[in-house]
């Protein structure tokens, strides 16, 4: 059994990844608070970062560590640390659409597992990845412009984040 | 089932989870976190299917994600402490102001 | 040369002159002598063409004068033609609708001196003319009704002439729309006539029912609803009751329209279609009937009158009643003849009331009159003549033609009894007793007057006393002119009864002994100033008070008829029709639209999660449609 479990271990692994981020996900459900959902959203971030390392995409999986658990969740839970703790939403977790929402989650689900064992997947193929190297010339080459709208994408969020603190100031001159 | 199928499987379970978060929490910032988790959702699909076709494009749609999610966080954040200002409380109940 | 289409248009272009150039309504362009002279000119120009045509048909031995003016259509074959006609029974209508008429119209000048809206008075008698003389000249009965509708309107503006008083405006509505209902047995008629010989020509009509009556359609049905249509115009029971509120209007209207033209309008009609009613005995019996009943009727009320118009104004009816019953009997002609008397004498009667009202600054109630023989001394004797010639006293001119009026009703083989001629002659001595009445109490014994009127008692100007004597000149000698005689070629007098015939000569005498009892019994109680009057009045207390209300026909209508269609229109109309029932659809389609939006707008709950809801439906329904095919 070991060596059927060695020998599949990136299959083993990708499916504990992936099923530890599932769990991550839905226990961010119904932990009480925000800090443990933080903690549950960091958890499934790092195991998917997992499965891309598992996939081979490293540089993304490296991304998505750096990215999303450094700066995101990071300033996420510097948030929550800031927030106050005694608020009515603590007591009670769930809006007045839990049932309606259930249902859409369900029916979603539905329709996109539909989709997919219908629309049938394409067959892998054969040389399955490729390089970081093939994706940094293809990134700045063929999507040239997707990599400049991203930089106007940064620009705006620097202005907006400028407007806010702007405003943010002029209140605390007020008062 | 083969891997990808699971691994998209995995995604939409994700993503439906994240989306049934949206509607059902009541605190704000846990709202933002699963809307965090449905980027991920959609994040692991892409890279999936890139992995699947071979080509690239899945990737770089991947990078741009992430730009955009962290983006949208550097804005979400402040906007929700404005809003906190302004309701001193973080339910989502109390944020009716666009009723009607 | 179209004479006939001048006469008519003539006073029309007096009505627009005036009307657009000397009214508020036109700027008052011009001054009161213009148009007093435009107003007048056109009249009397009028009146000299009648007299040219009535030369031309009298050289023509009778021969009708005929013009087509204008084809309005020619429907399946028929034409409708305006068409005028000038035979022996227009030319006395049209003489005496334009000279009389250019009197009155002279008579205006002096009377409405200082009215303010003195062109607006003239363009409405000038219009009022145009449209009489379409009447009378009219050749289908299709331009009869024209006329007879205008006349009608005519009457209505100058009753309420003065319409800032809702008096006055009452009393032209009252007109109006008592006329109207009159007009629509009219205007049956005409159907029943067009359905059953195709055409509105009246000399048409007449000459189909020249041998017999007529198959196609019944003569006395057509003749019935022809005289309700009378009836309306000419103040019969029970349509009379407009004409005695009609004296709010002006006095020269009363007299022009509401004595001497107009309310002849029914008689003229009748007779007319003489040729459609001798073969209709039943409507020929309900038109005497009616007529004696009326007669008899407005005579008792005119006895216990206080208003001199008043009493003139049941004064005309009485005598209008009279020439229906000669219509009735067959006497065309002998209708027309009172007709053409009584427009002298009742003109001059109103006219001289007018005068008497003039002198006293508008008092009319005759209670405050008395002695104003010796202040007012020509209007006193032309008011006398024209006295004695109503009430039947020889040679005047009433004598002639109310004698023949009830020798025909005695003794005429179409209808004649003893005992309509009772009746009748019971009227005629309460015509005598009241009309002399009234003259002892306006002019003679002691005055009873305010002092402030009595001060400014004056004699009326020369324009109205000039008119008042050519009128009870023609009063008194009118009688010589046998009317009659010149219609028989047209209207054959009827056959009396054999045996009667032989008191033609009593019955001239009763008539003269009739006459001066009136005269004797009004002088007997209103002679010694008015204490015997009131002796007389103490005794009979409600019949007096019965008769001053005119029978209260007025409150009965209103009780009956006006007040339940008001209750009707209140009650079902306004109430369930209009409010509920229509305003309330509209209201309830704009609260269902209110409600409706009510509660659309609850999506809009201001809660985020429940946006996302929704959009995540939205998602799920794209996608199912999207995946469809499997």
């Amino acid at each position: 059994m070991i060596e059927s479990v060695l020998g599949n271990l990136d299959t083993v692994l990708l499916w504990l990844f992936a099923l530890s981020a599932l769990v991550g996900g839905a226990l961010m459900l119904v932990l009480r608070h925000p800090m443990q959902v933080a903690m549950a959203l960091i958890s499934t971030m790092v195991f998917l970062g997992g499965i891309y390392g598992l996939l081979g995409v490293h540089f993304i999986a490296a991304f998505q560590v750096l990215i999303y658990v450094g700066a995101v969740m990071v300033f996420m839970v510097y948030v929550i640390m800031l927030l106050d703790v005694r608020d009515p939403s603590l007591r009670g977790r769930y809006s007045r659409m839990l049932v309606p929402g259930i249902a859409a989650a369900l029916a979603l689900l539905a329709v996109l597992a539909f989709a997919v064992l219908h629309g049938g997947l394409a067959p892998a193929h054969a040389s399955a990845s490729y390089t970081l190297q093939q994706f940094s010339v293809a990134f700045l080459t063929e999507y040239w412009l997707y990599f400049e709208l991203t930089s106007v994408l940064l620009v705006a969020a620097v202005v907006a984040a400028l407007a806010v603190i702007k405003e943010t100031g002029t209140d605390h001159e007020q008062r | 089932m083969n891997n990808a199928e699971m691994l998209l499987f995995v995604s939409m379970a994700m993503f439906s989870i994240g989306l049934l978060g949206v509607i059902v929490r009541r605190n704000v910032l846990v709202m933002l976190m699963c809307m965090e988790l449905m980027l991920n959702a959609v994040n692991l699909s892409l890279v999936t299917m890139s992995q699947q076709t071979g080509t690239t494009i899945g990737a770089v749609l991947v990078f741009l994600i992430f730009v955009v999610a962290a983006a949208e966080i550097a804005i979400a954040i402040p906007i929700v402490l404005l809003l906190v200002r302004r309701k001193r409380t973080l339910d989502l109940d109390a944020y009716t102001d666009l009723k009607g | 040369m179209q004479l006939l289409t001048l006469i008519v248009l003539a006073p029309l272009a007096g009505f627009a002159v005036n009307g657009l150039l000397g009214t508020r309504f036109g700027g008052e362009r011009v001054g009161k002598r213009f148009v007093s002279v435009v107003g007048c000119a056109l009249p009397a120009a009028a009146f000299l063409l009648a007299v040219k045509c009535f030369a031309d048909l009298v050289a023509g031995a009778g021969a009708p004068l005929a013009e087509v003016a204008y084809t309005w259509t020619i429907i399946a074959g028929n034409p409708f033609e305006i068409a005028l006609y000038f035979d022996r029974l227009s030319a006395v209508m049209v003489l005496i609708v334009t000279g009389v008429g250019t009197l009155i119209h002279i008579y205006s000048i002096g009377y409405m001196k200082d009215d303010a809206s003195y062109a607006r008075f003239f363009a409405y008698l000038n219009l009022f003319l145009f449209f009489m003389l379409l009447l009378v000249l009219g050749k289908s009965l299709l331009v009869l009704f024209v006329g007879w509708e205008g006349v009608g309107l005519a009457s209505y503006l100058l009753i309420g002439f003065w319409f800032e008083d809702p008096v006055n405006a009452r009393a032209g509505k009252k007109a109006f729309i008592v006329n109207r209902i009159g007009d629509a047995g009219f205007l049956l008629g005409m159907f029943v006539l067009f359905q059953g010989l195709g055409t509105l020509d009246m000399v048409t009509i007449n000459a189909a029912f020249a041998n017999g009556p007529n198959p196609a359609v019944s003569a006395s049905l057509a003749g019935l609803l022809l005289f309700i249509g009378a009836t309306g115009k000419s103040a019969q029971i029970p349509l009379h009751i407009w004409l005695p509120d009609a004296m709010a209007g002006p006095t020269p209207v009363s007299a022009l329209i509401h004595a001497a033209t107009m309310v002849t309008a029914g008689v003229y009609l009748v007779a007319r279609m003489s040729g459609l009613y001798l073969q209709a005995p039943e409507a020929s019996a309900v038109i005497t009937v009616i007529g004696m009943a009326t007669a008899f009727f407005a005579a008792t009320v005119a006895v216990a009158q206080t208003d001199i118009k008043k009493t003139l104004a049941y004064s005309t009816v009485s005598q209008l009643g009279f020439m229906f019953v000669a219509l009735g009997v067959g006497a065309y002609g002998v209708a027309v003849f009172h007709v053409f008397t009584h427009a002298f004498f009742k003109a001059c009667l109103f006219l001289g009331a007018g005068s008497v009202i003039h002198a006293l600054s508008g008092e009319q109630d005759i209670r405050k009159m008395g002695g104003l023989a010796r202040r007012i001394p020509v209007t006193f004797a032309t008011f006398a003549i024209a006295t004695a010639a109503i009430a039947g006293i020889p040679p005047l001119a009433g004598f002639f033609s109310k004698d023949e009026i009830l020798w025909f009703a005695f003794a005429s083989g179409r209808g004649g009894s003893p005992l309509l001629w009772a009746v009748g002659a019971a009227t005629a001595f309460m015509t005598a007793f009241y009309m002399f009445r009234l003259l002892w109490l306006v002019f003679l014994g002691s005055s009873r007057m305010e002092p402030e009127a009595e001060h400014h008692v004056h004699e009326s100007p020369k324009s109205m006393t000039g008119v008042l004597v050519v009128l009870a000149v023609l009063s008194a000698f009118g009688g010589f002119i046998s009317v009659p005689h010149f219609l028989e070629p047209m209207l054959p007098l009827p056959a009396v009864v054999p045996e009667l015939e032989h008191y033609e000569r009593t019955l001239l005498v009763v008539s003269v002994v009739i006459a001066l009892a009136g005269l004797a019994g009004a002088a007997w109680v209103f002679g010694r100033g008015t204490a015997r009057a009131e002796r007389v009045r103490a005794r009979f207390a409600g019949l007096h008070r019965l008769l001053a209300g005119k029978y209260f026909i007025d409150e009965l209508y209103d009780a009956l008829i006006a007040r339940p269609l008001w209750w009707i229109s209140e009650r079902v109309f306004l109430g369930i029709g209009d409010r509920m029932l229509l305003d309330g659809s509209l209201n309830g389609l704009a609260r269902l639209a209110q409600r409706g939006a009510g509660a659309l707008s609850r999506v809009q709950s201001g809660n985020l999660q429940r946006y996302v809801f929704f959009v995540a439906i939205g998602t799920i329904a794209c996608l199912a449609w999207g995946f469809r095919h499997g």
